[in-house]
């Protein structure tokens, strides 16, 4: 099939009937820890009369995440003729703001929802009909950071209607999937999603409002010889409001999300299924941050569990531009553990998140200012953001302990050689004592980001920037309560202090160190600077530096000559450094300097030296950890034509 | 093996040329026949959603005169600032019949910003709507900001990738010549 694809493409560049297009992406990466990756794609678009065909080819060797490969990896046909379009390959479509569909292929989180199957859809004056039927092959991470482990694999068949007037809009969705899905422990489940969704919007002058709902049903064959009906799996629902106001300069922007798939009191793994499926990209109501440090302290959304507001403004005010954001979000339930192990929940009154650390809630807000001075040659930028995450909670529970005593007498006993023989008692009081009992532990993180951006550009062409992000950030274990842990034997929690259970205590135990020596705030600083000449070339210098890891702190063990130049280390150059044994000023430090220049208008070339310190890297909702890249070299290309 | 990596760059190189010789081969002919190329190019007659909620083809707003199309995200620093230089362009070639297009590509987690984004800022240029990438896949508009100039009559002019500032002068310049409003001989000074 992939033959006969290659082969009408490469004839059809020859043909002067088609139009085309087509881009092409290289990336090449080296450093010391084996870090290698070759990624090259090439994608090509033809476009003859009602026929627009795309193909997209991959040579990775390996690639920087996901699996290695040399061969065609997406390809599509379509065909459009008056109201009636026809897709046949790898279909990408959103309805809605995607509670029900939204489908996308981001090669950064190697997240890849797409459907290799067919489309129908048609389309006049205000009607739209949609319909898609195929099959999808959905991975996900496990232990390892670059290759995927986990299959997903859903057979689909998915239905859209949508109505459109003049100011109001409403549409209905259906999607069917028949999973195969892969679990941590035990065989494949097989399980069957039915999502119904409904969205609607309204417009006005200066506001206005997006609704959408979907309902959810997962069935699962327990009994894969047993062709009969599946049994009920979950049930579950989502809701999506924003509205938005307009007012002069400024515009306002409300959300409210309820994603209630599952239930849960930590992270999910792919043992919870029947919830969420993939193809349910929903609004998050988090920043979309291009700052690198607010990146790394990003919220790790949870698609199955999660309710939360958003406000944020947007405006101008004396040539000023001023954003101003503010979300909070929890999950569902709150939650008590009964024992260390044992966990039971209890619904969030109301429609608001909750701020009970054990509805892990989440609290963010950011605020900037931007603009243009000095006839448009000045680029200022100040901003502010702050986090503060709940990331799991290890013990929750505050309730009552009784304590209860006996009295007894004893009668009509016989002495015999000096021993009680018979010895006779009755209980003839018991004393109860019932007191406060709290025990609780969870972990916190809080952050404070200061990004600073200059720029400066010259009347010959030159500019010069100049980035600087400042971060202090704490991660605690904090424990409160009178009892710290949970006796089996007697199916109670065990008090610090028996004698008085009043006794109570708050600890805050800090989670960053550095080498064995614990450390309160981590501070984080990120300097680049960027000197170009523009639409030629541009250099950027970048140090990253920390003062603390939250796990074990990295060692640097070789010096190159760039760390060298940019701390002055003459000795370095002069041949009086062990290179593989390098001065302790370089660790937690990450130097690195990128070259880029244009070939041509379409083409940009690009080398970087030096490393990189990784960490969270989130895009469209989906988060991974980027391992960091020490002492090597990146090259990229790029062409579009 | 640092310094198989690190200190020699070279065998690096030459390990890439070996091993991706091929590719390399692709990419100078690109390169060599990139410009070429571009002006014998057509764009295709795409439907636009936009933020108004009109449904437009590229052919259609190509009727009163050339299209800058634009790709851009609510979270991408360089797009929003080459935006004002855009909106300027715009309204000073519109006795022209210039248009900008300015295609969002905010996904569903910010789009509920895009509006008001643009609201709070009065832009005049066009706004369209690309959620899921459909129209940047099309017209290779992934790397944000990525420009297209297309004359009157639909062929491809000018094609850029980035955005630094300094370079609204060049895009401005890529205007003027296609409105007859610059000497071409100019053009040679530029990328």
């Amino acid at each position: 099939m992939k033959k006969y694809i290659s082969l009408f493409f490469l004839s059809s560049l020859f043909s002067a009937e088609f139009d085309y297009n087509a881009s092409i992406i290289s990336n090449f990466g080296d450093n010391y820890d084996f870090y290698s990756y070759a990624e090259n794609q090439l994608n090509l678009n033809l476009f003859y009369k009602d026929i627009e065909a795309w193909v997209q080819y991959e040579y990775s060797n390996p690639p920087e995440i996901g699996f290695t490969m040399n061969d065609i990896r997406k390809f599509r046909i379509e065909y459009s003729q008056d109201d009636y379009t026809v897709k046949l390959g790898d279909i990408y479509e959103i309805w809605g703001r995607g509670l029900v569909l939204n489908q996308f292929d981001d090669q950064s989180t190697n997240f890849d929802n797409g459907i290799r199957g067919l489309f129908l859809g048609y389309e006049k004056g205000p009607l739209t009909l949609n319909h898609i039927s195929g099959n999808a092959e959905i991975w996900n991470f496990g232990p390892d950071l670059r290759t995927p482990y986990y299959n997903n694999s859903h057979n689909v068949i998915a239905n859209h209607i949508q109505y459109d007037w003049a100011s109001y809009s409403l549409g209905v969705s259906q999607l069917l999937s028949k999973e195969v899905h892969q679990k941590v422990f035990g065989s494949d489940a097989y399980v069957n999603h039915s999502l119904k969704g409904i969205h609607g919007s309204w417009t006005l002058n200066n506001a206005d409002i997006y609704l959408e709902y979907v309902d959810k049903i997962s069935t699962e064959k327990l009994n894969l010889l047993y062709d009969g009906p599946h049994d009920s799996l979950k049930t579950g629902h989502g809701f999506y409001g924003n509205m938005n106001f307009y007012f002069g300069n400024f515009g306002l922007s409300t959300e409210y999300k309820r994603m209630a798939f599952d239930v849960g009191h930590s992270d999910f793994t792919a043992d919870d299924y029947g919830n969420r499926i993939a193809f349910q990209a929903m609004p998050t109501l988090g920043r979309e941050q291009n700052s690198t440090l607010l990146g790394r302290v990003a919220h790790q959304f949870n698609f199955n569990d999660e309710r939360g507001v958003q406000i944020s403004l947007n405006g101008t005010l004396l040539n000023v531009n001023i954003v101003s954001q503010y979300a909070h979000l929890s999950r569902n339930e709150e939650w008590q553990s009964l024992t260390l192990f044992n966990w039971i929940n209890s619904s969030i009154e109301g429609y608001l998140p909750s701020s009970d650390p054990s509805a892990l809630p989440y609290w963010e807000n950011y605020h900037e200012i931007n603009g243009y001075h000095l006839n448009d040659k000045l680029y200022f930028k100040l901003g502010r953001g702050e986090n503060k995450d709940i990331l799991k909670t290890l013990r929750y529970f505050e309730g009552e302990g009784i304590s209860v005593n006996e009295t007894w007498i004893h009668t009509d006993s016989t002495e015999w050689q000096d021993d009680w023989v018979y010895l006779d008692s009755s209980l003839v009081g018991v004393d109860t004592f019932v007191y406060k009992v709290e025990s609780k532990m969870w972990q916190v993180s809080k952050a404070i980001t200061y990004p600073l951006e200059l720029s400066y550009s010259f009347n010959n062409g030159y500019n010069l920037a100049i980035n600087f992000e400042y971060q202090e950030q704490t991660k605690q274990n904090i424990s409160k309560g009178n009892s710290k842990l949970y006796s089996t034997s007697d199916s109670s929690w065990t008090l610090i202090n028996p004698d008085n259970p009043d006794s109570f205590f708050v600890q805050k135990d800090n989670l960053f160190s550095y080498g064995t020596k614990q450390i309160d705030t981590q501070i984080n600083r990120l300097v680049s600077l960027t000197i170009g000449n523009a639409s030629k070339w541009s250099i950027t210098f970048t140090h990253d530096q920390t003062n603390a890891f939250s796990g074990p702190t990295t060692i640097d063990p070789f010096y190159n000559p760039l760390e060298a130049f940019i701390y002055g280390d003459l000795k370095y150059f002069t041949g009086k450094r062990n290179k593989i044994d390098p001065p302790g000023f370089i660790q937690n430090r990450w130097v690195s300097m990128e070259v880029a220049y244009n070939l041509t208008s379409s083409q940009r070339i690009s080398i970087l030296y030096g490393s990189l310190q990784g960490g969270l890297y989130c895009s469209n909702g989906v988060c991974r950890q980027i391992a960091p890249f020490n002492d090597g070299i990146k090259l990229s290309y790029s062409a579009i034509f | 093996m640092y310094d198989t990596i690190v200190y020699n760059s070279p065998k690096l190189i030459g390990h890439i040329m070996k091993k991706y010789t091929a590719l390399i081969l692709l990419f100078l002919t690109v390169s060599v026949f990139a410009s070429e190329i571009e002006k014998k190019q057509i764009i295709p007659d795409l439907k636009v959603k936009l933020m108004d909620g009109q449904k437009v083809t590229i052919h259609e707003l190509l009727k009163d005169g050339p299209l800058l199309i634009d790709f851009w995200a609510t979270w991408c620093k360089p797009c929003k600032k080459v935006m004002k230089h855009l909106n300027q362009y715009h309204l000073d070639y519109a006795n022209k019949g210039f248009k900008v297009l300015m295609i969002n590509q905010d996904s569903p987690r910010s789009m509920g910003k895009v509006k008001t984004f643009i609201r709070s800022k009065k832009f005049d240029f066009l706004i369209g709507l690309d959620p899921n990438q459909k129209l940047a896949k099309k017209l290779n508009g992934l790397i944000m900001p990525t420009l297209i100039l297309v004359a009157q009559d639909g062929t491809i002019q000018w094609r850029h990738q980035g955005y630094m500032p300094g370079e609204e002068k060049e895009i401005e310049y890529q205007i003027r010549l296609l409105l007859g409003l610059e000497s071409e001989s100019l053009e040679n000074n530029k990328l």
